[in-house]
């Protein structure tokens, strides 16, 4: 109940500042429609028919890191307009706070991915492994979505301004999304690069979703790693960021 | 019945600052209650333990009975805070803030309304409803702040200076208001300020403060000879010529080493005009060159030094 009070609340601050959903989308649009219809020419070269539905993946994790940065903005206007202070001295748990705020998050990303997949439909791309792996879509994004956000919550608790936040997080996101499989396959790939890049979690998980986009079958054991691998994830990235809460209070 | 007991309290911030040293003080159920300092006393840190929001390095906090500190979660379903910036989300409207402070304290949904307009009438808000919260101005919003931080009916309320940088106007409007909620609501108030009238004219105990510690805590009437006293400034050019006079007034008005401030003298006087009368005369006659003479109201700072050498007690 405490959370779904927060969660409204922190809704209605996101629709009532619908510029951050517009702006946070846009750039991953601009790679969906214009980079997926360029470079695509030059990818049918090395197999992969439809670069749109190939590139879709790693612009959902793009989307994901784009809303719930967003989200530890508000954390920054909320300490300017008080009510940070309000919420933390009201009976709460501090989770429920936490959780107030990076569920609204995941909310956003659900809402910016939604719109991504339906102008994706106008490039030909389809779930192939239907109904199921719609759902095991949703879930990836759910996780991936909770662990940006608790990540994004922590790093703006630590950090004294959104200047210095925004520069973390471009410093964060931009390294992540290159050394991926967001934008090419990882095969041609040798050396530290390779490593590295199969060091990214992400990797795994644009991975799957990928497999689950164009490939008609679900392989659980990949799917299974990659879930279980998010779950770990989410439950540091959340202590981290119940940590750093409560340690607000602790001056 | 004791509302907050607080003793001994100590806080020291990581950063190594101490901005309570070892406060000591006792606020009784249904009392207007005023915490008077200057800006760095520790007032609002004071504020910040007794809310929850810190945690006191030493000593100790109890409200009705309730540690603080340890029992924060009962503690905090019974008080609500005004801090010195208002609070509102200015992305919901004025209901929505109402309700949405309703909802962090869990108050049910039919209490809820009941109060909100019970609040919006008490607070003159009708007219503002159908206004974005964004575009009240700063009277406004602090009157909605108050009126949504009473939506939890809160044992305690604490308003941390409420007034400041409020004109005179603003101010008495804000003294009513705070009045109306201990007499219509019963609430305990405790508040902060520097202002040494507002203290005055508001409470029913005032402790001063300085340098994180009590200087002294009683009811207005008993600080009457701190807050109300006439005081007599004589201003001179400079310092050395303060000094001079200092001698020469010493004999005929009692006058205490710390009533020389710099190219001041300021001290409380005793026999009303008549001191000024024998002062005057005396500064004409022996031709001492002062640039004025008045009688002032004290400021904080004097009460400050009047008490220190009254008492003894020395906060540096």
């Amino acid at each position: 109940m405490d959370i779904l009070t927060l969660l409204h609340r922190n809704i209605k601050w996101r629709f009532h500042n619908a510029f951050t959903i517009v702006i946070t989308i846009l750039q991953p649009m601009l790679w969906l429609v214009l980079y997926s219809a360029v470079a695509g020419q030059s990818m049918k070269g090395i197999g992969i028919a439809n670069y749109t539905a190939f590139v879709l993946p790693g612009l959902i994790v793009l989307v994901s890191f784009g809303a719930c940065s967003s989200s530890g903005i508000m954390n920054y206007l909320m300490k300017a307009d008080g009510s940070f202070y309000r919420i933390l001295i009201a009976p709460f748990k501090r989770s429920s706070i936490v959780l107030g705020q990076v569920l609204e998050a995941v909310v956003c990303t659900f809402i910016e991915v939604i719109i991504m997949c339906i102008v994706s439909l106008f490039f030909s791309v389809n779930i192939a492994t239907g109904f199921k792996g719609i759902l095991l879509i949703a879930l990836l994004v759910f996780l991936t979505a909770f662990f940006i956000s608790g990540l994004t919550y922590a790093i703006s608790l630590c950090l004294p301004n959104e200047v210095m936040y925004e520069t973390v997080m471009n410093a964060i996101v931009l390294p992540i999304f290159f050394l991926s499989t967001a934008l090419f396959p990882a095969d041609g790939l040798s050396g530290g690069l390779k490593i590295t890049v199969n060091l990214n979690p992400f990797t795994h998980v644009i991975n799957v979703l990928r497999d689950l986009i164009l490939q008609g079958d679900i392989v659980f054991q990949d799917v299974s790693f990659v879930i279980l691998l998010l779950i770990g994830m989410c439950g540091i990235s959340f202590s981290w960021a119940f940590h750093r809460l409560k340690k607000e209070t602790a001056l | 019945m004791t509302a907050i007991c607080v003793n001994e309290l100590v806080k020291k911030y990581k950063s190594g600052v101490q901005a309570l040293d070892g406060l000591t003080l006792t606020v009784k159920e249904g009392e207007i209650f005023s915490l008077l300092g200057q800006n760095g006393a520790g007032k609002s840190t004071l504020i910040n333990v007794l809310t929850t929001y810190l945690s006191p390095t030493s000593g100790n906090v109890t409200m009705f009975g309730k540690d603080a500190y340890r029992e924060a979660a009962e503690i905090r379903s019974k008080i609500s805070c005004v801090a010195q910036r208002t609070s509102i989300d200015t992305h919901l409207s004025l209901t929505e803030n109402m309700m949405f402070q309703s909802k962090l304290y869990k108050v049910p949904k039919s209490e809820a309304i009941k109060r909100m307009e019970m609040l919006i009438s008490c607070f003159g808000l009708e007219k503002y409803l159908k206004y974005p919260v964004f575009s009240y101005s700063g009277g406004v919003k602090r009157r909605l702040d108050i009126a949504l931080n009473l939506m939890s009916n809160p044992k305690v309320l604490f308003l941390d200076e409420p007034t400041v940088g409020m004109d005179i106007q603003s101010r008495m409007a804000m003294w009513d208001m705070v009045k109306k909620i201990r007499n219509d609501f019963g609430t305990t108030i405790f508040l902060t300020t520097h202002y040494l009238e507002e203290a005055d004219e508001l409470s029913d105990t005032i402790c001063i403060m300085k340098n994180g510690k009590e200087v002294i805590q009683g009811s207005p009437n008993s600080l009457r000879a701190y807050l109300r006293q006439d005081m007599l400034k004589i201003s001179f050019s400079e310092k050395k010529e303060a000094e001079k006079c200092f001698d020469t007034l010493k004999g005929t008005i009692a006058l205490k080493e710390s009533d020389l401030r710099h190219d001041k003298i300021i001290t409380s006087l005793k026999s009303g005009r008549s001191d000024l009368e024998k002062t005057t005369r005396l500064l004409l006659e022996h031709s001492l060159p002062f640039l004025g003479i008045e009688i002032i109201q004290p400021t904080l700072e004097d009460v400050f030094i009047s008490l220190t050498s009254d008492n003894g007690k020395e906060a540096s």
